[in-house]
């Protein structure tokens, strides 16, 4: 964190911001469940928790990561990308450009780019940098799936 | 990506009011934070891409471009870079000196013009420079962000070369002083180039012969005014910059090993990735007998994909739990804001109309008391201010309300009845916020 007055675990601000974040949609969207949902709506539901929680989770960690940051700018365009990949649907959404400085050839180029399209914002980066998003976004998905967990098991009991 | 695919849903447009209702008000509040990260920010967001592009420009041409966008970058991408080590590369916003174009187009005439002036003089003040360089290295940069030498060990070979960057070392002086905090890592690669004729081993490994004040965009100048090889340096150099934005690696030749640019830059590379892929080992749960990065990787893939697919689960049985939940997830939030301690010292604002109750709940991983306050001041303030087409039916809602009503009113638009409208008025506010 850039801040002066830094917690002593940085990770844990996260983890608070994204439960606090969360706990609050699920509210409100739980707000105006209807008393019998259909299919569709609960699919809907479903369609707009997970959106808020990959959403929530990149706007806890702020646009400080490469990967909060796609995220965040995919969800904010995703109608003008709906568009566009309508309007080319052999065209990938990401932009192709060749990640360079990935010399690691014999590490499985396959491997690496099933990385890159894992990670968000993984496309354009180069290797290093790809481990270093990795391993953040991991430990993001991680406390993510924790607190969802949590929610979950204190709902249903 | 998956999630693209499914945004293809009409309920996509309430949910994006959604998310744009939340990632706005955070957006802002980092923006607000740092108002120069916005205008880098939105050009980053456009393009991805352009932030190794900036790194590579910026190892080429040194530490040119007074640009505080780029001192930005640098800051970003230097907070976001490489957990393992704290940072080891990062260095404090005021640390990125970025002296003016200009001013280095004119030390650089001035330096040439000095050129085979004080080369008996050099080795002298060298060694006087190397004295003071860890003291300043101690001083303002850690020692591990001192620059890499590797483009300019190179035109160290060149006697002329080495001329033309240690001359002036009066010049030098000067420079030292002013740019005291920035200039280190620019300072040593000039020296860097000073020193070398007597020695044929890689100056990558040692620091002699400081030469002070050498801007590095100069070093960089002159290095790629050399021939092919220098330029062939400069490439390593760039590649191991990709982390530190600012410095350059140090590398050290060990005994025995090849010394030229490409295998020191290759083994650099490698020792980082190294590096990344044994954090990335702690990470993932199981993975402390597996050898090999191709194996190391397949298990990654495979864990982010469970965990994603979690995420998913999770969140479908969250859409079936029965309504109850509503008054369940007050209590919850309640109870979860005493949960934890921990100072959040830079969001604290303290507000006390919420009413608490300290009860032991679900560990719902430290949801700290004093954050609720921040949310809500920021998500009204920024919230009016931003979404002027999508919030206009719950300005006043947002205004005058508690932040739970907000929400409400937004999901309530974004949820039912206003599908079509809400979609159209979507469209175009995306259309602005991508523009952004």
């Amino acid at each position: 964190m850039k801040t002066h007055n830094q917690l002593p675990s940085s990770h844990s601000l996260v983890e608070s911001r994204f439960a606090y974040l969360f706990l609050k949609a699920l509210k409100e969207l739980n707000k105006n469940r209807p008393s019998s949902p259909s299919i569709r709506d609960t699919y809907r539901r479903y369609n707009l928790i997970r959106v808020s929680a990959y959403g929530l989770m990149a706007s806890a960690v702020r646009p400080r990561r490469a990967w909060s940051r796609a995220t965040l700018w995919k969800i904010r365009n995703r109608t003008f990308l709906r568009a566009l990949m309508k309007r080319s649907r052999t065209r990938s959404l990401t932009r192709r450009v060749p990640a360079r400085g990935n010399p690691k050839k014999g590490l499985g180029c396959k491997l690496v780019k099933d990385l890159r399209k894992l990670v968000p914002g993984g496309e354009e980066m180069k290797f290093c940098r790809l481990l270093n998003e990795t391993s953040h976004y991991m430990k993001c998905l991680q406390a993510q799936v924790q607190i969802m967990r949590n929610i979950v098991d204190h709902y249903s009991t | 990506m998956e999630k693209q695919n499914t945004f293809t849903n009409e309920e996509n447009c309430s949910s994006e009011q959604l998310e744009s209702y939340f990632f706005n008000p955070n957006w802002d509040n980092s923006m607000n934070q740092n108002d120069p990260f916005e205008s880098a920010f939105s050009s980053m967001a456009a393009s991805n891409g352009i932030i190794g592009d900036n790194i590579v420009v910026r190892e080429l041409i040194g530490r040119t471009g007074n640009s505080q966008e780029m001192s930005m970058l640098d800051h970003q991408i230097a907070q976001g870079n490489f957990p393992i080590n704290g940072n080891r590369f990062s260095s404090p916003p005021s640390s990125a000196p970025f002296p003016a174009d200009p001013g280095f187009a004119d030390r650089a005439a001035r330096f040439s013009c000095f050129a085979n002036k004080n080369l008996g003089a050099m080795n002298a003040q060298l060694g006087s420079n190397e004295a003071e360089l860890p003291h300043r290295s101690a001083t303002n940069l850690e020692p591990g962000k001192i620059s890499s030498y590797q483009s300019f060990k190179i035109s160290s070979c060149d006697k002329k070369l080495g001329c033309l960057s240690i001359s002036s070392t009066p010049e030098k002086a000067e420079f030292c002083e002013s740019r005291e905090n920035s200039s280190i890592s620019e300072q040593i690669p000039a020296r860097e180039v000073g020193t070398n004729d007597a020695n044929d081993r890689k100056r990558k490994a040692v620091l002699r012969g400081k030469a002070k004040a050498i801007p590095s965009s100069n070093s960089a100048n002159i290095s790629s005014e050399n021939s092919g090889s220098s330029s062939k340096r400069s490439k390593p150099g760039d590649d191991k910059c990709s982390e530190p934005p600012k410095d350059y690696i140090h590398v050290r030749a060990r005994r025995g090993q090849a010394t030229d640019a490409h295998s020191l830059a290759e083994r650099v590379r490698r020792e980082k990735i190294g590096e990344r892929m044994k954090f990335l080992q702690d990470l993932v749960p199981g993975c402390n007998k597996v050898t090999g990065k191709a194996v190391m990787l397949d298990e990654i893939i495979n864990y982010v994909q469970s965990l994603q697919r979690q995420v998913e689960f999770l969140s479908m049985k969250l859409a079936n739990v029965n309504p109850t939940m509503d008054f369940n997830m007050q209590a919850l939030l309640s109870k979860d804001m005493f949960q934890s301690r921990g100072a959040i010292h830079d969001e604290l604002q303290l507000l006390d109309t919420y009413p608490f109750q300290c009860q032991q709940g679900p560990n719902l991983h430290s949801v700290i008391p004093s954050r609720i306050d921040a949310f809500p001041t920021n998500y009204f303030n920024d919230a009016t201010g931003r979404n002027q087409s999508k919030q206009q039916l719950s300005v006043d809602n947002l205004v005058s309300t508690v932040w739970e009503d907000d929400l409400h009113s937004l999901v309530q638009m974004g949820n039912g009845q206003n599908q079509t409208q809400s979609f159209h008025g979507i469209l175009p506010t995306a259309q602005t916020k991508a523009e952004r």
